[in-house]
């Protein structure tokens, strides 16, 4: 052969930046798009991507992994997965494609806004890369669900769910719009692909891989697989910024960005994760549980990021920590009590040995969540269906748009953390999303949760119609329980047995 | 409530399940897919009135270009990621062989030393200007109205990027026979001082600061682009090849493949936007407005070019034929 090697010519390809003179430096690079914070252009300059990847490189590989995950699909058609799977693993599948297929094509236009905006030119070429991903994390998670949706009417959700004020989806938009789409670059580059990316989904998706495999559900195991070494690459474009940051002294700010990030992560991840891991996965495929996932693949591994870039623990890292023993069982309760609001079947969970299993993994779990739990099963049991239904909407929360809510008990500790801003009351779940609203109250003020638009009479009639019919759920989409309440009829036979 | 109220399995989704008719893989994937015009007074979920709102409102939503449904429009060639990858990767494998067989008998050692001078002048510099054409491209792709355009500028941007790696590649390339010509050196310096290159630097940094969506669509497809594919793809590779640089002559012939698909998928755009009244207009009028400075552009480079006296003007018809085809 006689083609150079790839880094005999990588730098030219990124030694594209030049000194406009037709229009101004700030014309050509706005400041409110590409979040440039006043540093000059030689130090955009020094950013050196860590991953580096050439167009030819991008175009072969990119097929090979297709290849792959297409092939793997295709085998497997006829392979009665979803026949065959519990009932809680479809579940798992639905809440994910629904919740991320459109925010993964909604991210390629943040890696457009870096491609474009950014002012490194590595930056902008690992972009455009990043770009082409996000259209590939999009079109994969929407063609492999699609097979599903003539069994199914929940998986039309896999591409409806965006289109709609269902309330999972209106928090997700919410965090996907504060944290991808209405920043500009190098806020992205922070907040997307280090915070979120690096932090949060690179992980969790070999996690999600793990337990597909787990459940026997080859295809998805496999196109998790392969999206997270698409995000492992495209993660990347973060961490050099930070090093920029901090040499031109704008630490603050990009600790600020960061901590922003990781809390509207976590929020997010403890009303999907958590109840997928903790809940919904069938009890002997959990390997770890929630808590014990994220202390080991987000905790001590984003710690280590951040102390490796020169950043801090966000100041509200041991709020965080505390909440990783009780959110998710909360968010968990709720879904499933308000389980006709989303667009798949909550699995409850809560079989005497998955209750047994999570009191073992969150010591006190019974005396706290477990009463709650008491009383639905008792109301089921007694035939009383009506009362393990909600008549009321929970208050939820101005910034991450999800119900408030805290560990149950003698020590009942839910408080709301309230804010006037300019004549108008909001509320929230923790100091955490108290603190990001302040950061930047314009941002958020004129946003209206799924509650201020009820109170405004924009959800009618005021009841929970009204509000199915405002979320776009009609019978056949709603959710119920994901295994038709058969584990209250073990129960009832659990309970006969002993008193035989 | 009866069995009838409760909605039944669809075949593919509901959105598209209207049609009656078994969807491809295409507009499976492809339609409908942003999230970001469903309410027009916020695009994204925040306050409405935040800076990034108000720009997609008033960039994207009150361009003068007007259409009730663009999530109607189609790519000719329906490119997904996965084929996208597929095709490009065949092309990618036949230029990396040119590259290969080209360097095997020692092609640059036979190039004059003179020609070489004009390739450092004239040619390498044509990566920052195809990395201009990336960064509009993504500028388009992020503010296009329809998923179906969304990617066709994405795709449009990767394949910039493709060009410009071209470009490294021969830059490097020829850096090792021609030492002493400036070969990535004096790239920056030409594109930001030599006469050649000002026009095309001066329509790209407007076409690149230019926030209206469809006027920037138009600026870049229709005007800028066609103007630099004419000259630094068709004209400069045919004095490549009279040059004895056969090498450069293949190669924009591979990228000019790239441009037709561009020009494709934009022609397609256009004649859908002709069905309403008053866009024509429009379009001509930003077409008018463009022109000049990329005339301007597409004689300064054709000056420079060495004795072919009718440069400027091949490379101008070319692309008034394009426009032409439009059907305005």
């Amino acid at each position: 052969m006689a083609n150079l090697g790839r880094l005999d010519w990588y730098d030219l390809a990124r030694t594209t930046n030049w000194t406009p003179t037709y229009v101004q430096e700030d014309e050509l690079f706005p400041p409110q798009m590409s979040g440039s914070m006043g540093i000059p252009m030689p130090a955009w300059e020094s950013y050196d991507e860590p991953y580096k990847q050439t167009y030819p490189e991008y175009v072969r590989i990119q097929r090979e992994k297709d290849a792959g995950a297409y092939s793997v699909k295709a085998a497997l058609e006829r392979s009665k997965m979803f026949e065959n799977a519990d009932p809680g693993w479809l579940s798992v599948l639905k809440a994910h494609f629904g919740a991320i297929a459109r925010a993964e094509y909604s991210a390629s236009t943040a890696e457009a806004r870096m491609a474009r905006f950014g002012k490194a030119p590595g930056m902008r070429n690992m972009a455009t890369m990043g770009m082409l991903d996000e259209i590939r994390h999009g079109q994969i998670q929407l063609f492999f669900p699609h097979e599903h949706c003539a069994k199914d009417r929940q998986f039309d959700w896999a591409h409806k769910a965006y289109d709609t004020n269902e309330w999972a989806i209106l928090a997700s938009r919410h965090m996907f719009d504060d944290m991808m789409t209405t920043r500009g670059a190098v806020d992205v580059a922070l907040m997307l692909t280090f915070a979120f990316e690096t932090g949060f989904t690179n992980m969790q998706f070999l996690g999600l891989a793990a337990d597909a495999a787990e459940a026997g559900d080859w295809t998805f195991s496999n196109l998790i697989s392969s999206v997270q070494t698409d995000e492992s690459r495209h993660a990347q474009i973060g961490g050099p910024l930070v090093a920029i940051l901090i040499e031109n002294g704008k630490k603050a700010e990009a600790q600020k960005m960061v901590d922003i990030g990781i809390w509207r992560a976590w929020k997010l991840f403890s009303v999907l994760t958590g109840p997928m891991m903790d809940y919904y996965t069938p009890l002997e495929h959990r390997k770890q549980s929630f808590k014990e996932f994220m202390l080991e693949w987000i905790v001590v591994q984003f710690e280590r990021s951040l102390i490796d870039l020169g950043l801090d623990k966000p100041w509200f890292w041991d709020q965080f920590l505390e909440e990783l023993d009780y959110q998710h069982h909360g968010m968990h309760l709720g879904v499933w009590f308000w389980r006709p609001t989303v667009w798949w079947n909550p699995a409850a969970g809560v079989s005497a040995e998955e209750r047994a299993w999570l009191e073992e993994k969150y010591p006190g779990w019974n005396a706290t969540w477990g009463t709650n739990w008491d009383v639905i099963t008792d109301n089921l049991l007694a035939g009383k269906k009506e009362l393990s239904y909600p008549e009321t909407l929970p208050v939820v929360c101005n910034m991450c748009q999800l119900p408030i809510n805290a560990t149950p008990g003698p020590a009942w500790k839910v408080r709301d953390f309230p804010l006037e801003y300019k004549g108008r009351s909001y509320h929230f779940c923790s100091e955490g999303c108290q603190w990001c609203f302040k950061q930047e109250p314009e941002r958020y003020a004129g946003h209206l949760s799924l509650i201020d638009r009820f109170l405004a009479g924009m959800v009618q009639p005021m009841n929970l119609a009204g509000g199915l019919k405002y979320m776009s759920l009609e019978p056949g989409e709603i959710g119920d329980d994901a295994h038709n309440y058969a584990w209250v009829e073990k129960i009832r036979t659990d309970r006969q047995k002993d008193a035989a | 409530m009866s069995e009838a109220d409760v909605l039944k399995p669809l075949k593919t989704w509901s959105h598209l399940a209207k049609r009656r008719r078994k969807p491809s893989e295409y507009e499976i994937v492809s339609v409908n897919i942003l999230y970001n015009t469903r309410d027009a007074s916020a695009p994204y979920d925040l306050d409405p009135n935040i800076p990034m709102n108000q720009w997609y409102k008033k960039f994207r939503d009150q361009t003068a270009l007007k259409h009730d449904d663009w999530n109607a429009f189609r790519d000719p060639y329906e490119l997904v990621y996965r084929t996208y990858n597929m095709l490009q990767d065949g092309q990618e494998t036949y230029v990396q062989g040119l590259f290969n067989q080209f360097n095997e008998r020692e092609h640059d050692k036979a190039l004059d030393p003179q020609w070489a001078g004009t390739l450092a002048r004239l040619y390498t510099p044509a990566r920052y200007l195809f990395h201009t054409l990336q960064m509009a491209s993504a500028y388009i792709q992020q503010m296009s109205p329809a998923s179906t355009i969304t990617n066709c500028a994405a795709f449009q941007s990767a394949d910039s990027l493709r060009w410009l790696s071209h470009t490294a590649y021969r830059t490097k390339e020829l850096s090792l026979t021609f030492t002493d010509k400036g070969f990535g050196a004096d790239e920056r310096k030409y594109w930001e001082t030599d006469p050649a290159w000002q026009g095309f630097r001066e329509l790209m940094e407007k076409v690149l600061t230019t926030w209206d969506w469809a006027e920037a669509l138009v600026a870049l497809n229709l005007v800028a682009k066609p103007a630099i594919e004419e000259t630094l793809l068709r004209k400069f590779g045919d004095v490549a090849r009279h040059n004895g640089d056969t090498l450069l002559g293949m190669l924009t012939d591979n990228q000019l493949l790239d441009a037709t698909r561009h020009r494709t998928w934009v022609t397609a755009l256009v004649k859908m936007t002709l069905e309403k009244p008053g866009n024509a207009e429009v379009i001509k009028g930003w077409i008018a407005k463009w022109e000049p400075l990329a005339e301007k552009a597409t004689q300064a480079f054709c000056a420079a070019l060495p004795d072919v006296p009718d440069a400027a003007a091949t490379a101008t018809q070319g692309r008034h034929d394009f426009q032409r085809s439009l059907g305005l």
